[in-house]
């Protein structure tokens, strides 16, 4: 699954993964905002971006071809807006939104692919995300990996029971699949409690005990620097260009 | 509809960031009030319930399926501050690890479907879910939850200069309003079936302060209905005169002028004149959905 492969990357050491999550967060923005503030569609400007998010991930060490597809999950949607725009006669704009929404998504899943997820959460809080949506945020990451893997356990059993119907919905009878939601609530409410007890028993008072963040060292300028010179380098040179 | 990044302009996205994080952190610190600390782990556990309840496919028949989205059960079940946090959450995991809607439009679509979303499938049930009109109203709260996300979202695109011509709107607002019958049909039969299990999973919301949340109610749906009709009034009428005008003259202007940027300068003000009413009808929203909040609150310490 998807998030079990990001998981794992984001568990590698390589120069990107070691740097503070905050400057890594502070980085994806400056980059996001230039490609959103980028004017029209200049092929100059977008390989510029693509360039220093291929020199990134060479960097982290992960595969080059993975994280570019991957980041494809996008275009699907890009695709047909701009289908859309470019039929009612708008090629530019097609072409900016496919180009700007796929280096987003890469250059977004390269920070979440070199930084664990309770390390980008605790950053987002440094910044000023509210407690409670982080920690709701890491609860719902850790339960995601138990409970989707529950529900395909539930899909594979009535795809067993009943097979012919699944042969023409890829599911189960509506008043069955409104059961088998409601089971799986039940099961989750039931986990919830359970881990409620238990973490209520080992002193869990709405606060994770995590150690603080280190401050940023140099490297972690010298790359936030870096990173920054490079993005706006590309979106002042589009301006001159 | 999950908005990327690269599709909103500028004005569109920072203002929706804004009012997305102004209306989360009210409402987190009402949620906080709300509900004892050591239960926050059974909000993230929900919120991955909501996550694997997407995976199982309900039949629409003529081989086609659809899957709960999920912002009226949870309302139904938890109450609408908690709700609009799971839901942001979910959306900051979709943004992030799944690469489902933007960063930068993180706001706007929290935004979409954690407040006016949340606050579209709360407010039938508040209002109706003691008389004999319950089941319509959790059925309500699905529909028009659906139908406020899709008509934020399209207005938002709108706004932002993307052009979409009638007949595409037509088709698209044609699917959103089966998807949103299908949303109410599916909420409906889950809340039923968590009925039977254990009734004291779906909660009454309390009564108090009716006139208030129906106009509120009123207020919220008119602004769904009419922005989207004010917002697709207007391309069509205004600016597809300008654009017929502004595609030969686009074509001209790539031969004889490199400076693509200026020629834009006439429908530029259009633009500013949408962007502008499309900000309006935020800062009423956000207004709106404080006000909310406020009384929610207020309600909970008395």
């Amino acid at each position: 699954m998807h998030h079990v492969v990001i998981d794992r990357w984001s568990r590698r050491a390589s120069l990107i993964h070691a740097r503070e999550p905050r400057i890594k967060l502070i980085a994806l923005a400056i980059f996001l905002i230039s490609v959103a503030t980028t004017p029209g569609a200049s092929a100059a400007a977008a390989s510029g971006y693509l360039a220093v998010l291929i020199a990134a991930i060479l960097l982290s060490g992960l595969p080059l071809g993975g994280v570019l597809a991957r980041a494809a999950a996008v275009l699907p949607f890009s695709a047909a807006f701009a289908v859309v725009s470019w039929l009612s006669g708008d090629t530019q704009r097609a072409a900016a939104l496919i180009g700007k929404s796929y280096l987003s998504a890469v250059a977004v899943l390269l920070v979440v692919a070199t930084t664990p997820l309770e390390r980008f959460v605790r950053a987002m809080e440094a910044l000023g995300t509210p407690r409670l949506v982080a920690l709701v945020v890491l609860f719902l990451y850790r339960y995601l990996f138990v409970i989707s893997e529950q529900a395909q356990h539930m899909r594979v059993a009535a795809a067993c029971r009943a097979p012919r119907r699944t042969r023409l919905s890829g599911g189960i009878g509506f008043r069955a699949a409104a059961g088998a939601v409601g089971v799986l609530f039940a099961r989750s409410y039931a986990r919830a409690e359970g881990i409620h007890r238990s973490m209520f028993a080992r002193g869990f008072e709405g606060r994770f005990p995590t150690v603080a963040l280190d401050p940023p060292r140099l490297p972690d300028f010298l790359f936030l620097l870096l990173a920054a010179a490079l993005t706006l380098a590309v979106r002042i040179g589009v301006r001159i260009g | 509809m999950h908005i990327p990044d690269g599709f909103l302009s500028t004005p569109v996205w920072a203002a929706l960031d804004l009012a997305a994080v102004t209306s989360v952190v009210s409402l987190a610190r009402s949620t906080q009030r709300e509900i004892d600390s050591s239960r926050i782990p059974a909000l993230g556990v929900m919120g991955a319930f909501v996550f694997a309840a997407q995976m199982i496919n309900f039949p629409v028949g003529f081989g086609t399926s659809g899957h709960l989205l999920g912002s009226a059960l949870l309302v139904v079940t938890l109450g609408p501050a908690a709700s609009a946090v799971v839901m942001t959450s979910i959306l900051v995991v979709q943004a992030l690890i799944f690469q489902d809607g933007g960063v930068l439009a993180l706001g706007a679509n929290v935004f979409n479907m954690a407040v006016a979303g949340v606050l579209a499938a709360y407010l039938p049930y508040r209002i109706w879910s003691a008389g004999a009109f319950r089941n319509m109203a959790i059925f309500l709260g699905g529909f028009l939850s659906v139908m406020s996300v899709a008509a934020l979202a399209v207005a938002e695109l709108l706004v932002s200069g993307i052009r979409m011509g009638t007949p595409v709107l037509g088709v698209s607002f044609g699917l959103f309003f089966v998807n949103a019958l299908l949303e109410g049909a599916i909420t409906i039969a889950v809340v039923k079936s968590l009925e039977s299990m254990r009734p004291d999973w779906v909660r009454a919301p309390d009564s108090s302060g009716r006139t208030v949340l129906a106009s509120l109610a009123a207020a919220a749906i008119l602004l769904a209905v009419f922005g989207v009709l004010f917002a697709s009034a207007d391309p069509d009428g205004l600016e597809k005169l300008a654009e017929r005008a502004g595609i030969s003259g686009h074509a001209r202007n790539l031969i004889v002028a490199p400076l693509a940027d200026y020629e834009l300068q006439g429908a530029g003000w259009a633009w500013i004149r949408k962007a502008g009413a499309g900000l309006v009808g935020v800062a009423i929203l956000t207004v709106a959905v404080l006000l909310l909040g406020r009384l929610i609150a207020r309600r909970k310490d008395a």
